[in-house]
């Protein structure tokens, strides 16, 4: 008898069939991986579980009993907890009161802080789960968030936890401490599933794997019968091609962008701390670190975007300091911003408008301030072309596009002039495997025809795939610069994105040392 | 000059009637200050008082009672909140939008509503008011005492009203789902809460105590109505706001400075200072706007205020 069975499940949103016929169970004391694509349904049958949709058709049952939850307050009552993605915290309440909230605890309607904190304290020392209830979720460090988010689950009697993605924020250190909690609340007897698409996570913690694609069932599996292989070809339906990304070209070129000694104050905060960091022609650096310790705001002052307030920014040689976003681009920056919808596109504007929106001054594109609009439409279908944008036609709004065709388009309009160094921020953040395959290839062919790509991104496996170099921030410094070969010591890398500077001693040293090295090869250069 | 300013009569006098003049703007405040921590920014707060203060008028003028009047401000005032829930909740129009719309409307519909009701009587329609109350003891501390413990009963109810706010937004777990809504209406509504229904509470909340604030003015400053009667005092109640950081005993200080300002200006004009009475007439308006300059934008603001939420997004 599983704890939890759901049978039959569809949901159709207008135009889109989100869950066709999908069935799954899981049992008490067992974890559960659900895995497919973006877009093949997880989250949408997740939500139906968790009463924020409901089911068109299909069956839902609890110990064998059918249910039916029209709300989460009816979910959360037969015992199911959800950790999403994205928090479901309110940052200016404290832990305390976001574990309480919606609930009638002891002395309702008023809070016996006393009471509920040696409740909470119980539960946190039972499953490991360290944390001050008396700090606001502002104070807290992703890692901690997703602790106050299960704590709020057990809090409610969660039987049943769901977790949408859950080490997509997390350190490697606060992965493992997160695999630790998971194996603890297995042994207490509770019921696990796991959305994710990472391989490897998959293999390490679940005990079965459901696999959807197109929102349909594919296939279950016993984890300890299967591989990452069989998975990934399940998953997405056909072999995935060789790795290209490798770096083919060893020797380093020359200096391309420097950044020197660069600050950035944000009223009396300090968003970047003395930055130096050196890009050769022919390589990928990658800018490691859990997201909000500066990587925006170093993108955004290479782009332009941001002036620096001390330091200064080379690029081929000459001060870019005073250059405007155009300025630079013309000279040959590109950048893709990490949030497509707010930064990247104009989301109202069609395919054609949001390609030229970089060279729309120049000639054939427009002429006396009168845009050629022939001509625009012409660079529109020889970019859909080049880069397979899946469009119905030029003149569609990119709000219709799916994420991956979005981002194509952004790299299409930024690769339009061949510039010589891309910053890209999260660039296959939210996208599908084959998207990911497709942009990753565009970096890298970059790199191999002798130009720099700056790589930001939160997911560490993307910046272990392509960077040469592995380039750590925190706190709005760089706290580290390691090669990405066989000597790579992962365990150093995680304890920097984490901001343990100090705990193995001689990662600073070597960062510095490595800074210094790469200042002498500047001189060379 | 200054010697008449500093004598215990002119500080007493001018501290009484500063309380007086700040009673709506506490009420107004504190109304807006539950709207806000919902998330709904509700500029109409000035339509609110002004409704308020025509149907307590009409209610108290045709009845003849007093608390009728009282009554019939709450409605009134909540009648105008209402519409503005509804275009903000439910039909997810721009807040602001609605906000102005309604305080031009409502303007125009009192002054029609109030000529139509008064339309037999050609002499100025005028009512009773409520009576002041002395607090024993409390009410003979020289200066102090006069001016916070003697007077009406509406004044002593504005000050029971912002300790029980306190507590309702700090002390209970319907205060953190108030703020929860406003802060982050998905957490909200992923845990149980019901967001639409808190919205709507906290509009009619704002109504009602908006209602009062508009019905103190006919009811006890007054004694009657007249078109544009509150002129500005919402958009000053939105500053009071503001300046106190939506925390109700913040609301309770900030209406105090801008009842100051007010009351100032009368004293001065009591005085028979040698400028014109319109310099003295702007100050209460000067001092919201270098209060708002003074005061830091933006890190106390809900993260959702204005926000209008969808439930089913995808």
């Amino acid at each position: 008898m599983a704890f939890l069975k759901m049978e039959g499940v569809s949901k159709f949103f207008p135009g889109v069939i989100a869950n066709k016929n999908v069935s799954l169970e899981v049992d008490q004391g067992e974890i559960l991986a659900l895995l497919g694509e973006n877009g093949a349904g997880k989250t949408t049958l997740m939500n139906i579980l968790y009463g924020l949709y409901s089911a068109d058709e299909g069956e839902i049952y609890i110990n064998d009993k059918k249910v039916f939850f029209s709300s989460p307050r009816k979910a959360i009552k037969a015992g199911i907890g959800m950790v999403h993605q994205h928090f479901m915290l309110v940052q200016t309440l404290t832990v305390l009161q976001n574990i309480i909230l919606g609930l009638k605890p002891k002395g309702y309607p008023f809070i016996d802080y006393k009471k509920i904190t040696n409740q909470i304290k119980l539960l946190s020392n039972k499953y490991g789960l360290a944390i001050d209830v008396y700090k606001r979720i502002s104070e807290l460090s992703v890692g901690e968030q997703q602790r106050v988010e299960i704590l709020k689950s057990l809090y409610r009697e969660a039987k049943l936890l769901i977790f949408d993605e859950p080490t997509a924020v997390l350190t490697p250190q606060e992965t493992d401490e997160f695999f630790d909690i998971l194996q603890k609340l297995k042994e207490e007897g509770h019921a696990i599933i796991i959305i994710t698409h990472r391989m490897s996570e998959i293999m390490q913690v679940s005990d079965r794997v459901t696999i959807l694609r197109d929102g349909k069932n594919v296939v279950s599996l016993k984890t300890n019968e299967t591989n990452p292989h069989e998975l990934s070809l399940y998953m997405i339906g056909r072999e995935l091609k060789d790795d290209t990304t490798k770096n083919d070209v060893k020797t380093k070129g020359e200096l391309l962008l420097s950044i020197k000694n660069v600050t950035l104050k944000e009223k009396s905060e300090t968003k970047l701390n003395h930055i130096n960091l050196n890009i050769h022609r022919g390589e990928i650096i990658g800018i490691a670190g859990v997201d909000g310790n500066g990587q925006n705001e170093l993108a955004n002052i290479i782009a332009g975007i941001r002036k620096c307030d001390d330091g200064e920014i080379v690029f081929s040689g000459e001060s870019i300091n005073k250059r405007t976003v155009l300025e630079r681009f013309n000279r040959g920056i590109a950048y893709v911003p990490d949030d497509r919808h707010k930064d990247g596109l104009v989301m109202d504007l069609d395919v054609s408008h949001n390609l030229m929106m970089r060279s729309y001054k120049k000639e054939p594109f427009s002429k006396h301030l009168v845009l050629n609009r022939q001509s625009i439409i012409k660079m529109a279908d020889n970019a859909i072309k080049t880069y397979s944008i899946k469009t119905p036609n030029t003149t569609t709004d990119v709000k219709l596009l799916s994420g991956g065709n979005q981002q194509k388009v952004i790299l299409a309009r930024e690769l339009y002039e061949n510039p010589e160094l891309i910053v890209v921020s999260q660039p296959t953040r939210g996208l599908d495997i084959g998207a990911t395959e497709n942009v990753r290839m565009l970096l890298s062919e970059m790199r191999n025809s002798n130009k720099s790509v700056l790589l930001i991104s939160a997911d560490l496996e993307e910046v272990l795939i392509l960077s040469d170099q592995i380039a750590v921030m925190f706190g709005g410094q760089i706290v580290g610069i390691m090669n990405n070969d066989e000597n790579l010591d992962m365990q150093k890398l995680g304890a920097l994105m984490g901001g343990h500077l100090d705990q193995p001693s001689d990662v600073q040293e070597q960062g510095i040392l490595m800074g210094s090295h790469l200042k002498e090869v500047s001189k060379q250069g | 000059m200054l010697e008449q300013m500093f004598t215990v009569a002119f500080l007493t006098t001018f501290l009484t009637s500063s309380v007086r003049m700040a009673v709506p703007l506490i009420f107004a405040g504190l109304g807006e200050t539950f709207s806000e921590k919902a998330g709904i920014l509700n500029i109409g707060v000035e339509a609110i008082m002004l409704s308020g203060a025509f149907f307590s008028f009409a209610a108290t003028y045709v009845t003849g009672n007093l608390w009728l009047g009282l009554i019939g401000g709450m409605i009134g005032g909540m009648m105008v909140s209402l519409i503005h829930a509804v275009f903000s909740i439910c039909l997810r129009k721009d807040q602001t939008v609605t906000g102005i719309a309604l305080n031009m409307f409502i303007l125009g519909a009192t002054s029609f509503m109030f000529k139509i009701l008064v339309n037999n009587n050609p002499d100025f329609p005028q009512i009773s008011t409520f009576h002041k109350i002395a607090i024993p003891m409390l009410c003979d501390i020289p200066v102090i005492g006069p001016a916070f413990f003697n007077q009406d009963i509406i004044v002593y109810a504005s000050y029971v009203l912002i300790i029980l706010s306190t507590l309702f937004l700090y002390g209970t777990t319907w205060g953190l789902s108030l703020t929860a809504v406003g802060e982050h209406p998905r957490a909200a509504d992923t845990v149980g809460i019901k967001v639409y229904t808190i919205r709507y509470l906290a509009a009619m909340i704002n109504g009602v105590l908006g209602g009062l604030g508009g019905a103190y003015l006919t009811l006890v400053q007054l004694g009657v109505f007249m078109e544009n009667v509150t002129s500005g005092r919402g958009y000053i109640a939105l500053a009071v706001v503001i300046f106190g950081r939506r925390h109700p005993i913040g609301v309770f200080l900030a209406a105090l400075l801008f009842g100051a300002a007010d009351a100032f200006q009368f004293r001065l004009q009591a005085i028979g200072i040698q400028l014109p009475s319109q310099y003295l007439t702007m100050l209460p308006y000067v001092v919201t706007l270098v209060v708002l300059l003074f005061s830091a934008k933006g890190s106390s603001d809900p993260q959702s205020l204005g926000k209008p939420y969808i439930g089913d997004a995808r």
